[in-house]
């Protein structure tokens, strides 16, 4: 192992997706969640008339931004970005204000009168610092979801991204996600 | 870690059930158990096989964390799933905590409410009622009705052991014009190797809803080789969205596109010719009934322009014979259409052309390892009865292509009406509401004199019954070894107990076990799953133990490319079918127009198609909150409906509307969409329960089966699921 600071992110290709929500309900197993709140949406949008006709899934979870406006405007610093680039929320200093709920132009986060606290999509980090890659990753039957570590320039998603072109979500807002999408 | 502040009662309102009696665990609580785990957290990891679907049992690992189920990952070994879940899977180990499980075992009383009784005395009046009417109708009037999984053949045993041959699947509901055609073409079902194809064709079918993980592994690996798709199907399904051709078919016209397709490939002589003259019979019969078929005639018929089917018959033949039409399922032809089981002759024969039998990525026969027999351990297998069975599945002049595994589920409430039958165990399906027409299936099952249930929760089917047997939860108990896995290579794959069982329940072989002492016939049931499961693996030379660390493992020696005679009577891929000949049905495939039409004369009149989604298996899921809040957090539940159609009517996006067929009626919320024919309406299927104890998912959404007639396809007996023309009216 290199003492390199690592840089987590993820390469999502929409294309790939087939709207079956293995990856959300995955993810609520993984964290625990209530069947109410999940990390993890799919949107879908179609496109054409009949009979040329084409739909799209566009799975959306936090972007973990390198520029987070949920970080900014937290009044008690429980949201904050950890060195590796993961967004987190401190449970523990959470005092369920949902500011940071209407400052996410991403809309993923969540509060719920089970925990009463803000939260959402951590890479799963624990499993990461495991070596192990997130839940919504593993479950897909479609390899929709590429993860890794974005400074490893012979890395898996490095070699990826080189590979397509992708845009990252709202980048008009200048939030700069860690999660980049294939533009196909 | 999060800090708990989650009570039990704020829990399962949030889950939108009403506080029941919250149950004592036998396992640590909800709350206390999160509270431990922030404070300690013991995992461990156990593999099993997931039955969230039954019929996948995919393998996965299941993670327990200080006593509690906490997650599953799927088993990168298995063949059905390589290391991925749907999410029906991940939901269903919620299942295990449900709270409308049944608990003990119960017992109807006079005025319909059930009363808990216990194990013993269940097994002693079952067993006094049965012999009672064994000795008045004979063994042959009691029928077991059952959802095949790996412990089927215990089913078997105990009918047969009772002298009985009526044991059923749901396939008369599924998939058995499809079994049937590749019987009659192939001598057995072949799998399709999708992920080593150029070139896939897809009729009906959607394996990214119905879910098939290794199907969808397949196809996005053949598909990231740059393989072509085509989806055929009225709606665009969510396999649809991979497909490079989406080909809306007017519903029930399938067949049409596939003998144009077969009229291109044979008139400008683009099929296989060493495998057609080699490996086939009846090809030039083929060659003199397909003129009939040329495109220029299907397009009318089918509404795909007959340069796509000039395109794509081209483009499908010039990949031979790395190219192949999916095998199929229930949608299209499973069980459709009144020429559900030609269509699925017409695509058995496609592929034929093409000359990709056992060829890489073509079909190819799945590997069948041979699992030892219980009589090597000194347990006699009982005779199988002489008696035809009561529904007439292969019986000449009858329904002479129903198989004798299969029969014809829904035809059990007609049998129960006529005394054929008198009695019944219902297993892991429920026939309330996955057979047509409710009213006349309860009509028929109250007929009985005694009905079993054995299942985890009180379904539809159980709420009538006489007797609920619970069954233990998949995760709470060891079953029986098997071979689903078998694709290429050979595998053995095992459900083992996970966690102890919660609830006074029992797995089905300890059941049977009870039934059999006070029916005569104990001989047949002197062993333990463990024992059982040894004898089975005996020919590998594995042991229960080693299966049980690995959950699934290989055995013999794997698929090799290359021809190997089917086991059809010629040795010969039957084009022309001298079977179906001596039975008076067509040895061919030619076109046949679905029994019914929408009227064309009244703009409210639609077919009424269905199809599953992700979120939900069959009719047995909805109730789990897990699963439920998905459907109705992205709003699946809706009637599907072309917009041309809709605006017609007056009707918009989300909007209600009253639907209509001869036999039924109710409302739902619909979904405008361009991606569906004009001619028919789609719903999704796995709601519109109706039985009051799964409170949560009472009357929520409709299905399918209350508006289908109860027709009996002429050849296979199935239940034209297809044929149903309702009327639309915006409320």
């Amino acid at each position: 192992m290199t003492d390199t600071i690592k840089k987590w992110g993820m390469l999502i290709d929409s294309s790939k997706c087939i709207g079956c929500h293995s990856c959300t309900v995955a993810c609520q197993n993984q964290n625990e969640l209530p069947p109410r709140d999940n990390f993890n949406r799919i949107e879908e949008r179609e496109y054409g008339k009949f009979p040329n006709f084409s739909r799209r899934f566009l799975p959306v979870q936090c972007q973990h931004c390198d520029n987070p406006p949920c970080v900014k405007v937290c009044p008690v610093g429980a949201s904050y970005k950890r060195q590796d680039g993961v967004v987190m929320v401190d449970a523990q200093k959470c005092i369920g204000c949902k500011y940071c709920l209407l400052s996410c132009p991403y809309n993923v986060r969540v509060i719920s009168e089970e925990y009463g606290h803000v939260h959402k999509c951590n890479f799963c980090i624990e499993m990461v610092l495991k070596g192990e890659k997130p839940a919504c990753v593993t479950t897909c039957p479609m390899g929709v979801r590429v993860f890794g570590d974005l400074n490893d320039p012979g890395g898996e998603i490095s070699i990826a991204l080189a590979k397509v072109s992708h845009i990252r979500l709202l980048k008009e807002l200048n939030t700069k996600p860690s999660i980049y999408y294939v533009i196909k | 870690m999060l800090n708990d502040k989650l009570s039990r009662r704020s829990f399962l309102k949030a889950a939108g059930v009403g506080v029941a009696a919250t149950s004592a665990l036998s396992l640590l609580s909800f709350t206390k158990w999160r509270k431990e785990s922030s404070e300690k957290s013991e995992v461990s990891k156990i593999p099993t096989q997931c039955q969230g679907c039954g019929a996948n049992r995919c393998g996965i690992y299941v993670y327990v964390k200080n006593g509690r189920i906490w997650k599953i990952e799927g088993n990168p070994k298995a063949n059905n799933n390589p290391g991925s879940v749907c999410p029906r899977g991940h939901g269903f180990i919620h299942g295990l905590y449900d709270i409308h499980r049944v608990k003990q075992p119960l017992k109807k009383t006079e005025n319909n409410t059930f009363v808990p009784i216990s194990w013993e005395e269940a097994f002693k009046e079952i067993a006094i009622r049965l012999n009672l009417i064994i000795m008045e109708n004979g063994p042959q009037s009691v029928f077991w009705l059952q959802y095949p999984m790996a412990n089927a053949a215990l089913s078997f045993r105990f009918m047969h052991a009772l002298g009985s041959p009526n044991t059923a699947s749901h396939g008369s509901t599924c998939y058995v014009a499809r079994n049937a055609a590749f019987n009659v073409t192939y001598g057995g079902l072949p799998y399709i190797d999708m992920k080593n194809s150029r070139y896939i064709i897809i009729v009906g079918r959607n394996p990214a809803a119905g879910i098939r993980l290794d199907q969808l592994t397949d196809l996005m690996y053949a598909k990231n080789n740059g393989a072509k798709v085509v989806v055929v199907d009225p709606r665009h399904s969510e396999t649809a969205v991979l497909a490079n051709d989406w080909l809306p078919v007017n519903p029930g016209t399938d067949l049409a596109l596939l003998l144009a397709m077969i009229y291109v490939i044979i008139d400008e002589n683009l099929y296989d010719r060493e495998f057609v003259e080699n490996n086939t019979v009846g090809f030039d019969k083929l060659q003199d009934s397909i003129v009939t078929y040329p495109p220029e005639w299907a397009e009318k018929v089918c509404h795909i322009p007959k340069d796509t089917i000039y395109r794509i018959a081209r483009e499908f033949a010039a990949n031979k014979p790395h190219a192949l039409v999916h095998r199929g399922y229930h949608g299209g032809y499973g069980a459709g259409y009144i020429n559900s089981f030609q269509t699925a002759r017409a695509v058995a024969i496609i592929n034929a052309l093409a000359g990709n039998f056992e060829r890489t990525g073509g079909l190819y026969m799945p590997l069948k390892p041979e699992l030892g027999e219980l009589k090597e351990g000194g347990h006699p297998s009982p005779e199988i009865p002489k008696v035809p069975k009561a529904d007439g599945s292969g019986i000449p002049g009858r329904y002479p292509l129903g198989s004798y595994s299969d029969g014809i589920s829904h035809a059990i409430p007609e049998l129960a009406l006529s005394g054929d039958l008198s009695a019944g165990f219902i297993y892991h399906t429920n026939p309330l509401r996955t057979n047509p027409n409710p009213k006349r299936v309860i009509t028929g099952y109250r007929k009985l004199q005694l009905l079993v249930t054995i299942d985890c929760v009180m379904s539809e089917t159980a709420s009538i019954s006489d007797y609920v047997l619970p069954e233990s939860f998949f995760l709470e108990r060891d079953d029986a070894v098997d071979t689903v896995h078998s694709l290429k290579t050979g595998q053995v794959s095992i459900v083992q107990q996970i966690v102890k069982p919660m609830f006074d329940t029992k797995p089905l072989l300890d059941i049977l076990v009870g039934l059999s002492k006070g029916l005569g016939i104990e001989k047949y049931f002197n062993f333990t799953q463990e024992e059982a499961n040894a004898l089975r693996l005996k020919p590998f030379g594995i042991t229960v133990e080693d299966l049980k660390k690995e959950g699934v493992m290989n055995v013999g020696e794997a698929w090799r490319d290359g021809f190997k005679p089917p086991k059809t009577k010629s040795g010969k891929v039957e084009i022309y079918s001298e079977k179906l000949s001596a039975l008076n049905i067509d040895p061919l495939p030619n076109w046949i127009a679905p029994l019914t039409n929408p009227d064309p004369a009244d703009r409210s009149s639609f077919r009424l198609l269905h199809g599953k989604q992700s979120a939900q298996t069959n009719a047995m899921t909805f109730h789990i909150p897990m699963l439920r809040q998905l459907s109705l957090r992205t709003d699946m539940i809706r009637l599907w409906i072309n917009r041309s159609r809709a605006e017609e009517l007056n009707i918009k996006d989300g909007d209600n509307v009253l639907i209509e067929s001869d036999i039924g009626r109710g409302v739902m919320k619909v979904r405008v969409t361009e991606g569906l024919h004009p001619s028919c309406v789609w719903m999704p299927s796995g709601y519109g329960g109706f039985s009051k104890h799964l409170d949560n998912s009472y009357g929520v959404g409709l299905s399918y089966n209350d508006f289908l007639p109860t027709y009996f396809d002429p050849v296979v007996g199935h239940v034209m699921a297809n044929e149903i023309i309702v009327r639309i009216k915006k409320v």
